[in-house]
């Protein structure tokens, strides 16, 4: 998306998803002013929101799909979700160069057939691929299902892998890296992962680095394919305006004979998880750097955790929305960042938790020391009753827009198989938010949130922010340019 | 066969999706119009305010100047103080934001449907009584010059641009960015501020969009008792200035060091969004850039030359820019690129588009028209949209047919009338400039 016009929100600098739909920016006031929070309405009962009904259904082959229909538009989404992400990755970026490489040619059809084919009907399949996940996605109008489950299932099952397409991607996705570097925002959140995970695979960075794109051969992505793309290892999930019947029969036709031969070796990721015993500081040297941009740090929450929907409000009073302590604090008191927040980003396993902002270089340690201080908070004031209120409040009502798209629904559901969470997750939301207690506050920020041996990545001018950023931990300092993500 | 297609969805339609007589329109006394569109698909509702304010309506020395009030609605009014709109806001389980543009400043409230009436009484509160205090305008500025910062530090198109606005207007404020110079965000004051608010934010001079889980009666009855009674205002100034002809290809360059190959922007005049060529313009913009089957695609990043190639065409109150932003592969020069970006526009000025080329970007067009559709939000936003750039939503509506019935002689005829080198400007972002020869 192109940045054309001038918003009061900021862009995350990664992946939070257990923040809900944030607008952070403008709202100043002088730090003099006292403010109290408002407190959520009793009279306000937030609508209920549950989760759209929808078809389970398992094809012949025992592919487990789902179906929900959608009127709204006369569109259709159709996901597929494999059970293969960078953690499965033998040479760094495997996955994703995989999921990309799909688009490549299938079924004896070129790239150029395929993307003109869908072009031509509006239509679109987009791969890609997280740490545990790989996606394809495509949509449709209502009329086209036919003709794009044809393409869709070609890509899925038997993709050609051409070797000319292949060498040009590896090209183009090498020099992309570079071009990722360019912006910090961009890059800062693999870095982040690296030192936090370190040899562990949730450190592997999705996109791989120029040296091990380069490496990579068709034969070791058509081993990667055959390994995870299987029925016993993925799931389909159709969301839109369609007739449940007639798309059964569809997936059928276009999946019911396709079968596992493969045994699907998965990492065992609960193994050598990363214990945090020192501060550590990685300093990411861009010398034409006009702000510091940084990330602050350590190690999060599984997503099946239970307490999931409860640090999800504290993390909206520390700095999951406009109001927030964080936000607050560095933006609207102190004028030193267009945004701050923070959030954790939960995997199968583990995950990470990260406060996240940017200032110019020369306030990098004011914002960074008021950063810290704002999160200590947490342990050293806790929170209100009439805050509390407030985040509840906030957090259920900006629930059902999360929801509302075809898309938004089958990424849902693609979520529910990777990380093993149900229908529970929706409807029984609201009641675990109005469940949440002063006191349970206290006990998720003692237990979940990080509050020794902070990590810390800043991307900046090291001329101007290195004996800055010696002041938090040990530093270990690398180039922007340097191949990968830290050391 | 693919027209034909089309024109069987769009003539019989969906029965769930929108359709233009579900949207209601009421005019209050005091000239603000209030759309409404009930929508009971989620819990929630939104309301967009579109003020008819943007950069386009300031001159040098105040630049940024719409951007930064934008900030500093947020920041206190006379029932609800500072900090309040959005703690109450929050409180109620709504959250905010707002965007500036050449043309207009818009703010959008997000909340659960029961929240409505605290959203007009915000709303309402600030339209009429904003309060701007000293002390919060020289926070706000931290804020705002951090913005610019940010965008600058990671955007490669927002720092390209910058600049080449500055050289392809000679006179219209079309010219500065809408963030606006570092020395006006530093320099503005209080006065200038107060004076702004009292132009511009005159309930005559806005469009209320609410969609969502509400009912028309509900919201009428809210409007009276919270927008009605705030005075309608002499209207603005019309902006006078007319950008004259461009009568020759001008040109600049941007280093930043840490661009690793170059990026080539390209800018052409092209008529306000209310002129007949708009929906040919951005059909043609379409067949450049959009899906891996467009011509830049095909021809400039399947060829290894360009790792990306975009083209953008602002929805516009007065006469804009097309741009085309490439960005190099590795090895290959500025010029280069530039010189195959504009081969592949001068071929379709001078060959023309087929009609099987043409269909499929109309039927982008279509699946796009739908997806916008999809959300509350985005209905609202659109609804405004088109309600202002085109003079009536009823166009949105509308839009598909008005696509239908571009041809290729349009396309070749709006490229060979706008797409030409004396009405384009080049500006080149790269690590180093090169020496003279």
């Amino acid at each position: 998306m192109k940045t054309i016009t001038h918003t009061r929100m900021t862009i995350s600098l990664s992946a939070i998803a257990l923040a809900c739909s944030l607008s952070i920016s403008g709202c100043a006031t002088s730090q003099k002013t006292s403010v109290d929070t408002v407190a959520a309405s009793p009279g306000l009962v937030t609508a209920s929101f549950t989760m759209p009904s929808y078809q389970s259904v398992t094809l012949d082959n025992g592919l487990n799909v789902n179906l929900m229909v959608q009127k709204e538009v006369p569109l259709v989404t159709i996901d597929a979700v494999v059970r293969a992400g960078a953690v499965n990755d033998v040479t760094s970026g495997m996955a994703y160069i995989t999921s990309q490489s799909l688009m490549l040619g299938a079924a004896g059809q070129s790239k150029a057939d395929i993307e003109q084919q869908l072009d031509f009907m509006g239509a679109s399949i987009d791969t890609n691929a997280d740490l545990e996940g790989s996606y394809i996605r495509a949509n449709m109008m209502s009329k086209d299902v036919d003709t794009v489950l044809n393409i869709f299932s070609h890509i899925l099952r038997q993709p050609d892998f051409d070797s000319a397409e292949f060498d040009k991607l590896k090209q183009r996705e090498t020099v992309g890296l570079s071009q990722q570097k360019e912006s910090p925002r961009a890059v800062i959140g693999r870095y982040f992962n690296k030192l936090v995970f370190g040899t562990h695979p949730y450190a592997n960075p999705v996109s791989g680095n120029s040296d091990t794109i380069a490496k990579l051969s068709v034969e070791e992505l058509r081993a990667f394919h055959k390994g995870y793309y299987q029925p016993s290892n993925m799931t389909i999930n159709v969301v839109g305006d369609f007739d449940v019947a007639d798309m059964t029969a569809k997936l059928n036709k276009a999946f019911g004979d396709w079968q596992t031969s493969e045994t699907v070796v998965q990492p065992d990721l609960s193994q050598n998880l990363p214990t945090l015993t020192q501060p550590h500081v990685l300093l990411v040297d861009k010398p034409d750097a006009i702000e510091t941009t940084f990330l602050i740090g350590g190690v999060g929450i599984r997503y099946d955790n239970p307490d999931y929907v409860g640090l999800t409000v504290v993390n909206t009073i520390l700095g999951g929305r406009f109001t927030s302590w964080l936000n607050d604090e560095l933006r609207v008191n102190a004028g030193l960042t267009y945004g701050a927040r923070s959030g954790f980003s939960p995997y199968a396993q583990s995950g990470v938790f990260q406060i996240s902002t940017f200032t110019k270089s020369s306030t990098t340690k004011e914002a960074i020391d008021l950063a810290l201080k704002t999160y200590a908070r947490l342990w050293e004031k806790g929170i209100d009753q009439t805050t509390l209120d407030s985040a509840k409040a906030y957090v259920k009502g900006q629930f059902p827009p999360k929801y509302e798209t075809s898309g938004q629904l089958a990424g849902l559901l693609s979520d529910m198989y990777l990380y093993g969470f149900n229908d529970d997750f929706i409807n029984q939301f609201q009641a675990k938010v109005d469940g949440l207690t002063l006191a349970e506050t206290q006990r998720l920020i003692k237990q979940y949130f990080p509050q020794q041996n902070l990590q810390f990545v800043l991307i900046g001018n090291a001329e101007k922010i290195a004996d800055i950023a010696a002041q938090y931990g040990e530093v270990t300092k690398v180039d922007i340019t340097a191949t990968g993500f830290g050391q | 066969m693919a027209l034909l297609m089309t024109i069987g969805v769009l003539s019989a339609p969906n029965v769930s999706a929108t359709q233009a007589e579900d949207i209601n329109s009421f005019t209050l006394e005091n000239g603000m119009k209030i759309m409404v569109l009930e929508d009971s698909s989620i819990p929630n509702a939104n309301m967009y305010i579109f003020w008819k304010v943007g950069s386009r309506n300031e001159v040098p020395g105040i630049t940024g100047i719409s951007h930064f009030f934008e900030h500093m609605m947020f920041n206190g009014s006379k029932k609800f103080g500072p900090k309040m709109f959005d703690r109450t806001m929050e409180a109620a389980g709504g959250a905010n934001n707002a965007y500036t543009s050449e043309d207009l400043t818009v703010y959008t409230d997000w909340f659960p449907a029961n929240g409505l009436e605290t959203i007009f009484d915000l709303e309402a509160d600030r339209i009429a009584n904003l309060d701007i205090n000293p002390e919060m305008v020289e926070s706000e500025r931290g804020v705002v010059q951090s913005e610019r910062t940010t965008g600058l530090e990671n955007s490669n198109w927002r720092t390209i641009q910058e600049a080449l606005k500055s050289v392809a207007f000679a006179a219209h404020p079309y010219s500065w960015s809408v963030i606006g110079y570092e020395s006006d965000i530093a320099a503005w004051t209080l006065e200038d501020l107060q004076q702004y608010h009292k132009t511009y934010y005159a309930p005559n001079n806005a469009l209320v969009v609410i969609t969502g889980d509400v009912k028309l009666a509900e919201v009428k009855a809210l409007a009276n008792q919270y927008f009605a009674p705030i005075p309608a205002q002499a209207p603005p100034k019309a902006v006078r200035t007319i950008e004259p002809p461009q009568n020759g290809e001008r040109r600049v360059f941007v280093k930043k060091e840490s661009v690793s190959t170059p990026n080539i922007m390209l800018a052409y005049h092209v008529p306000a969004t209310s002129h007949a060529d708009y929906y040919a313009l951005d059909l043609l913009s379409s067949m450049l850039s959009q899906g891996n089957s467009s011509r830049f695609y095909q021809a400039l990043v399947d060829k290894q030359l360009a790792v990306a190639a975009e083209t953008y065409m602002p929805m516009s109150f007065d006469p804009n820019l097309f741009y085309i932003l490439g960005v190099a592969n590795a090895g290959v020069s500025a010029e280069t690129l530039e010189q195959a970006l504009i081969e592949q526009i001068n071929l379709i000025a001078t060959q023309g588009v087929t009609q099987q080329e043409l269909e499929k970007v109309k039927n982008i067009k279509l699946m796009d028209f739908y997806r916008t559709m999809e959300t509350i939000n985005g209905k609202a936003n659109t609804l405004g949209t088109y309600e202002l750039y085109f003079g009536d939503y009823a166009k949105l509506f509308n839009a598909p047919d008005a696509y239908n019935q571009v041809t290729p002689a349009d396309i070749q005829r709006v490229a060979q009338t706008y797409l030409i080198k004396a009405n384009r400007t080049v500006g080149v972002l790269a690590a180093t400039e090169e020496s003279d020869k």
